[in-house]
């Protein structure tokens, strides 16, 4: 048996923030991840980190927070947001003091750009691989404070021993054996859920193994209707062309060669928050007005040098995937699912409803993002809450004895494991079942949805789950079993996927990301609560809850416009 | 576009050797190597074994042998590789121990990194900061290439040195060693510079294969800069640094590369036991009838050598 003080699952931005906090404070903490931790989807966040230096503009943390609350639709909790927004720039010399490599300004400051919804330039980067240098940064401080990482272990379930946290259990992906994590406090970090959709920025990892596992465990989802379909992506492979893009300036065309999004944010045009844009952008291509499905990012007239100098990678992407280069081709891009605002319902430390569990990142909904997050808040919201979460930790380890062993929880994961790989021939295999799943989400819940098509979603994902019970794999070997692996995490996408549908079709309103065509207006009235989904079995949908009103502080909801 | 995937199967749990499996893929074309092994994992054999996250060349998850030769299999489209025989071979990389499948064994690349305290070690304290080090644009943008690596093994598993060394700490640890040497922030240059000096720098042979770096992070010439750190922080007493400085002076001097002294100048002219084993060597040239000359005569115009040397400013030996 392993056992820790804290471990951390997950190793991307979050989980090690998280982790070199729990070793700063002394604690013995571990990281398990089911990849090495430089290779989490971390890496791939490319235009920046959002913070008030007002290095480049006058700003405030409470300016900040303000972009926040109006970028959620109000449905973020503002005392989260207020703490989130605060902590921001501490959080960004905290990096810098460590090594992170931030574009400067050319007195030596860190370099900030704009980002839709943001009212000033208050995101700090490095070229268009922000994710990438501070993932290495992070990873550079386990390898001081000499953090355990056990590498390349896939947890599979949390462990609750008395109604509190004792760990999780997991599969060692290179011996086949299934093993038990005891400790004291458990924090995931295990990012999105993006493979939930067909079409996704998201790497293949994000399965939302973190979600399903603390949902099965008893900790509800929150909020998990609200999924963010990013302006940009490409249409051939789905990847991610940062907004970055259009903070340096470029333009959103349709088959007209027209600026279109000035018709629907009239002051901020490419530059609105994020659900805006994607709605833009989706309008133009029903209405006629798009190219294979596709509009157009125009970055020709920012000219090469800037071009190479800031938005290399994204230059790449495009470049390897279309075989447009766009220092003089305009690229065709289409929305693509981006984000999971929702996620597991925390506080502002992290903490869950069961004692020694936390979640922080995109796994958690603390919820700083409400019904739309702004670009540059995913990474500082892995830093501040992946740094709170173990700080709490770090304190209640203190006011707890020996957690007691999960022996039932390992005993019952290895029966059921052992399970799935003795299950033969006539199941279906799992990616069939996945690209179900992928089906019904982006027929049914995508950017614009309505009721009779949220009830078919959810009838098929019901049908999908019947056929899930049995799904098989093909690969029985104990090494590197990356075909028990993915059925596993086609698992845990389906127990995510009804939570999602289930909540767009209760929240008869549009706000953000959650757009009813049959119910177009934002409802304050009824709707400032979050969704609460509780767990109520494998073949069962989930409670719905609505007990948790939106945390309102300074700012009074007010009409949203860009 | 239909074509077959040769690829290269083992498990290290059961098999004595590996054999190899030809799927026929199906797929659109435009699409990578790395989307035909998924198709292939999906479609026909779920027990094919790959790394892969990201897809889009930035977690360096699926660096593998594609046509022999070391790629990401995100980056590398099906139609640049395929064979007259309508087929693509994928191997696990070189210098590694593979695991299944094209996994391999990592840790040992991931070791060379934590050899090199791969952290920041600032002079003061680094924490309780109100506000960032300033950095110029210029000390930042000489990090800014080496910021691009995804530490995906391509370059440590095309060099030929860790094939016949794998003590030597490989390109990427050089190239990540420069970004700490060459980052205005840190205090430790000349520890940094004997530490990578002691994990076998100076075995580079220059043979540029790393510069097949899919993230044109090209460590061929962080490890130039690297040399010339240590030399710069007087690391020279080793064999490398000799053979460099006593090359370049020699060509300084003369404007032609002046063996006897070279040989000299390496080993050290007063390493007695070094010059007695390398005697035999130059007996051996000897017999050969192709001894160097003991004096060489510079070469004519020998001060425009001179002029060229001290525009690079190159570090020579005294």
């Amino acid at each position: 048996m392993i056992k820790h003080d804290i471990v951390v699952v997950g190793g991307g931005l979050a989980g090690m923030r998280a982790a070199v906090e729990a070793a700063e404070r002394g604690a013995d903490v571990a990281i398990v991840s089911k990849m090495h931790p430089v290779r989490s989807h971390s890496g791939a966040a490319q235009g920046g980190i959002n913070a008030a230096l007002g290095n480049v503009e006058e700003d405030s943390p409470e300016n900040h927070a303000f972009d926040c609350v109006k970028g959620s639709d109000y449905l973020g909790d503002q005392d989260a947001i207020e703490v989130m927004a605060e902590d921001a720039p501490r959080q960004i010399i905290w990096l810098e003091h460590r090594g992170c490599i931030f574009s400067r300004l050319p007195d030596g400051r860190i370099a900030q750009r704009p980002f839709g919804g943001a009212g000033s330039p208050r995101t700090c980067y490095s070229a268009d691989v922000t994710g990438l240098v501070i993932l290495h940064s992070l990873w550079e401080q386990l390898e001081r404070f000499q953090v355990k990482v056990y590498e390349e272990f896939f947890a599979t379930a949390l462990c609750v021993e008395d109604g509190v946290g004792a760990g999780i259990v997991a599969y060692n992906m290179r011996s086949g054996e299934i093993e038990l994590v005891s400790a004291k406090a458990t924090i995931f970090a295990t990012g999105g859920a993006g493979r939930v959709y067909a079409k996704t920025t998201n790497g293949y990892a994000s399965t939302g193994d973190g979600m399903a596992i603390c949902y099965r465990a008893g900790v509800p989802l929150m909020d998990m209707e609200f999924v963010q379909f990013h302006p940009t992506s490409l249409k051939e492979n789905g990847v991610l062309l940062s907004e970055a893009a259009r903070g340096e300036g470029a333009y959103l065309l349709n088959s007209e060669g027209e600026r279109f999004m000035f018709k629907y944010a009239p002051n901020k045009g490419e530059l609105a928050s994020r659900d805006v844009v994607s709605r833009a952008e989706w309008t133009e291509i029903l209405e006629g007005r798009g190219v294979d499905g596709c509009v157009f990012l125009d970055l020709r007239h920012l000219g090469r040098e800037k071009i190479l100098e800031r938005l290399p990678q994204i230059r790449e992407l495009a470049l390897d995937a279309t075989g447009k280069d766009a220092i003089d081709s305009i690229i065709p891009i289409l929305p693509g699912m981006h984000y999971t605002m929702g996620g597991i319902a925390t506080d502002k430390d992290g903490a869950t409803s069961v004692p020694g569990v936390y979640a922080a990142g995109e796994c958690a909904c603390v919820s700083v993002h409400g019904a739309n997050r702004l670009g540059g808040n995913s990474l500082l919201e892995t830093i501040v809450f992946g740094q709170r979460s173990a700080a709490h930790a770090a304190n209640y380890i203190k006011s707890v004895g020996n957690v007691r062993p999960a022996e039932k929880t390992l005993a019952a994961e290895k029966d059921r494991i052992a399970g799935i790989l003795s299950r033969n021939g006539t199941g279906e295999r799992h990616p069939q079942v996945r690209k179900a799943i992928n089906k019904a989400m982006s027929d049914y819940a995508f950017i614009f949805r309505k009721d009779d098509e949220l009830r078919q979603g959810l009838a098929e994902l019901h049908q999908v789950r019947e056929v899930a019970q049995t799904m098989t794999t093909m690969d029985k070997s104990k090494t590197f079993n990356t075909d028990l692996v993915g059925l596993l995490e086609t698992e845990f996408l389906m127990d995510i996927s009804v939570p999602m549908m289930q909540g767009a079709l209760n929240r008869t309103e549009s706000r953000g990301a959650q757009s009813r065509t049959d119910f177009p207006e934002r409802n304050d009235v009824e709707w400032m609560k979050h969704t609460l989904m509780h767990y109520r079995g494998p073949n069962a949908d989930p409670e719905a809850d609505y007990s948790r009103k939106v945390t309102v502080t300074k700012f009074e909801p007010t009409v949203r416009t860009y | 576009m239909s074509f077959s995937l040769d690829i290269y199967r083992y498990d290290q749990e059961t098999d004595e050797l590996p054999h190899r499996d030809r799927v026929e893929v199906d797929i659109p074309t435009n699409m990578t190597v790395l989307d035909a092994l998924e198709w292939a994992k999906a479609e026909k054999d779920g027990s094919i074994s790959f790394r892969r996250s990201c897809r889009s060349a930035i977690c360096g998850s699926c660096s593998m042998n594609i046509n022999g030769v070391t790629g990401l299999a995100c980056k590398t489209p099906v139609d640049t590789v395929l064979k007259s025989d309508n087929s693509v071979s994928v191997d696990p990389m070189p210098n590694f121990q593979p695991m299944k499948d094209l996994v391999v064994h990592m840790d040992p690349f991931w070791d060379k990194y934590s050899r090199l305290k791969p952290y920041l070690q600032p002079a003061d304290e680094d924490s309780a900061h109100a506000t960032e080090r300033r950095v110029s644009p210029e000390d930042m943008h000489k990090l800014v290439a080496v910021a691009n690596c995804v530490m995906c093994a391509t370059c440590y598993a095309l060099c030929p040195v860790v094939s016949v060394d794998p003590s030597f700490a490989g390109p990427a640890a050089i190239a990540y060693a420069y970004r700490f040497i060459e980052d205005v922030r840190d205090s430790k240059r000349k520890e940094r510079a004997a530490q990578i000096s002691d994990d076998y720098l100076w075995l580079c042979a220059h043979c540029y294969a790393c510069s097949y770096c899919p993230k044109h992070v090209d460590p061929q010439d962080d490890i130039i800069a690297v040399k010339r750190a240590t030399i710069e922080e007087g690391l020279t007493d080793a064999a490398g640094p000799r053979h460099a400085l006593v090359v370049a002076k020699t060509i300084k001097q003369t404007g032609m590369l002046h063996e006897t002294e070279v040989i000299q100048g390496t080993v050290g002219r007063f390493n007695i036991r070094g010059l007695i084993k390398v005697a035999p060597f130059g007996i051996r040239l000897a017999i050969a009838g192709k001894i160097p000359p003991l004096f060489l005569k510079p070469v004519p115009k020998v001060d425009e050598i001179k002029t060229i040397f001290d525009a690079l400013e190159a570090p020579v030996l005294a």
